[in-house]
């Protein structure tokens, strides 16, 4: 008759409709009240400012990936470490070889720089530089010296 | 268990030779970070050694990786056979002829820093090229599937600047994450209905009464969504044209052969391996009634070419052409595989081969003249057969090559197709490719009016190849015309090479 599948089904209709019934049961009973104040994230903190959207730093995407990589290896060393002993000798370098390559990543990582949080260089205004330039007038130096 | 894998190892020895060169180029990358000229021969050399590997491994029968957990008769997830070790030889020939293509082409010598992830990608997608190949595992097939396109990713917008380079990148990832999002899906369902990955135990357990038609018939179409975005089969198409006009042009030369060679390696061997009752004396394979596969594939392959030669017709720019000449030309080698028959696989086996040589060939000559013009638009070939006499001839050929016409390698290729077509009896069918042909005779020889009967706005160099590229070239064309008036070779070859690991 019903196959397991079928079965999943009827719950799956089971659930949605309680969810369905018990919002439509709650809309007839409840009293309705609304004000400005309920529409706000945090009904009863500070009020919100300025947009979720800020933008990350890219190099945090970098350490992401770098973190990502290295957890995957732990995991696939764990079920490794628990039965290589089985296997002998072969099973030991398995996990060797596996290292060394996962080493050489990382080796290469390094070379080209992904592990240096390099900061970008504080921009210091010199005067000389600032004056030499003739066309520049008041204004626009004190401009200048606000911008960096 | 430990043994298995041991003596399994004998049987992977150029996938490991694959991978040990990557590991050495990472490395040479590495330690020797301010010269990088060196790393094309190492990858040269690597590919050298992964070929004649392959060569000594023609002609075994094998199944490697066989799970001993099973109880009756016993398969591997890989099956070494003639069949895959002629993909593989021709998946290697063309990374050789791709490194050398990379060698001359201003594009990646440009790169400087990052030649060494250059070479190593490339690596990584043959290695997911061989093992796709030789996969006759469900888990196996979609791991190399996924790590063939991930380099392929990664390459088509190797050149960061270039905006069209990112978009073309972009949108390969988004058709491919879901177009193999859906083959996981297909791989799920064929799994929940059999309880096994493995082909060939998929192939007997389909043959019993008990199995839901509908649910199949479905699951195989998204495998078939999976492997026809690979190869680029019509209603999967769309990334095509985007990302061969956007990739550095050796990458979309080297997407349009190998990566397209290996998906159509996969394509017959799932429906040989995982459909086929038997195959009778005269090679015509007896699919099982669960799923009708010739339907389908005639009918994809029809739409493929038609669609494939119609947008060819207004193309301006000539790697978009040829991107959509390369979407017709998979229309045609569908249709070998849609007869179902050993003469059908010979055909494809030739038409790949002689495909290999007269793709790349055009894509060198359009790279050597962007080299020079920076541009691949049609108008920017206006009168070039004069200004550079010996490269207007060699696109000519290849172009002619393409079009199907004697006395090219092209027209032995399309003969031994519509030979089994006609064979076959599917005798509309072989007039619907026929008609196409004609159509696309005229992109192409749009291509020669260009060079030959248009007088040119204004003033160009003349456009002299290097001796390195009249070799490289000379290397392409010899065999296209010696192979379009004696075929026998390479008839012969891919005759021996048809028979896939029975079933």
């Amino acid at each position: 008759m019903l196959t397991e599948f079928g079965k999943i089904f009827i719950f799956l209709l089971l659930a949605i409709g309680f969810v369905g019934i018990a919002l439509f049961a709650a809309k007839l009973i409840r009293p309705h009240r609304p004000t400005k104040e309920k529409l706000l994230i945090y009904e009863c903190g500070e009020n919100v400012e300025g947009s979720p959207w800020v933008k990350f730093n890219i190099r945090f995407y970098v350490v992401a990936l770098i973190f990502l990589i290295f957890d995957v290896e732990v995991v696939l060393l764990f079920p490794w470490a628990l039965t290589y002993q089985e296997f002998g000798f072969y099973g030991f370098l398995v996990g060797v070889i596996f290292l060394l390559i996962l080493g050489l990543g990382m080796a290469y990582e390094w070379r080209k720089g992904d592990l240096n949080w390099d900061r970008t260089k504080p921009n210091i205004p010199e005067l000389s530089k600032i004056l030499t330039n003739k066309n520049v007038s008041n204004v626009k130096i004190d401009e200048q010296i606000k911008e960096s | 268990m430990i043994n298995e894998i041991l003596n399994s190892i004998t049987f992977i020895y150029p996938e490991l030779a694959v991978s040990i060169f990557l590991l050495i180029i990472v490395l040479v990358d590495l330690v020797f970070h301010k010269d990088k000229k060196y790393i094309p021969y190492i990858s040269l050399a690597g590919l050298v050694i992964t070929g004649i590997l392959v060569l000594n491994q023609i002609g075994i029968t094998h199944f490697a990786f066989v799970p001993q957990l099973s109880a009756v008769k016993k398969y591997g997830m890989m099956t070494i056979d003639p069949f895959g070790s002629y993909f593989k030889l021709l998946v290697v020939v063309t990374s050789i002829l791709i490194i050398f293509f990379t060698i001359a082409s201003e594009e990646v010598i440009d790169l400087k820093e990052r030649l060494g992830e250059f070479h190593a990608l490339i690596y990584g997608m043959i290695l997911g090229m061989l093992v796709m190949i030789s996969a006759s595992d469900l888990i196996l097939i979609y791991l190399s599937l996924e790590l063939l396109s991930l380099s392929s990713y990664v390459l088509a917008g190797f050149l960061k600047l270039r905006e069209r380079s990112s978009e073309a990148s972009l949108k390969y990832v988004i058709y491919g994450s879901v177009s193999s999002g859906l083959m996981l899906f297909g791989i799920s369902i064929i799994y929940g209905l059999t309880g096994s990955t493995n082909l060939y135990v998929i192939n007997s357990l389909i043959q019993g009464p008990q199995i839901n038609l509908f649910t199949l018939s479905f699951s195989s179409i998204l495998m078939f969504v999976g492997i026809g975005y690979k190869i680029s089969a019509a209603p999967f198409h769309f990334w095509t044209p985007d990302v061969y006009e956007g990739a550095p042009i050796s990458i979309t030369a080297y997407l349009s052969v190998a990566s397209k060679a290996a998906g159509f390696a996969l394509l017959i061997r799932f429906i040989q391996t995982g459909f086929t009752s038997f195959i009778s004396e005269d090679g015509y394979w007896t699919l099982i009634a669960v799923f009708d596969w010739q339907a389908l594939l005639i009918a994809i392959s029809i739409l493929t070419m038609t669609l494939g030669n119609f947008s060819a017709l207004w193309q301006d720019n000539l790697k978009r052409m040829l991107a959509y000449s390369s979407i017709a030309h998979a229309g045609y080698i569908l249709l070998g595989i849609a007869v179902l028959s050993n003469q059908g696989l010979i055909a494809v086996l030739i038409y790949f081969f002689v495909y290999m040589l007269m793709n790349i060939g055009a894509f060198y000559v359009v790279m050597l003249i962007s080299n020079k013009t920076g541009s691949e638009n049609i108008d920017d070939y206006d009168g070039l057969g004069a200004k550079a006499p010996f490269l207007g001839v060699a696109l000519a050929i290849f172009l002619i090559s393409l079009t199907g016409l004697p006395p090219t390698a092209g027209f032995i290729a399309k003969l031994y197709l519509f030979i089994a077509l006609i064979d076959a009896n599917m005798i509309v069918v072989a007039i619907i490719a026929l008609l196409n042909t004609v159509v696309s005779l005229y992109y192409y020889v749009r291509v020669l009016k260009h060079m030959y009967l248009t007088k040119s706005e204004r003033e160009q160099e003349n456009i002299t190849p290097s001796i390195g590229s009249l070799v490289y070239l000379l290397v392409l064309l010899i065999p296209i015309l010696f192979f379009g008036i004696y075929f026998t070779p390479i008839v012969e070859f891919a005759r021996s090479c048809v028979s896939l690991l029975g079933i």
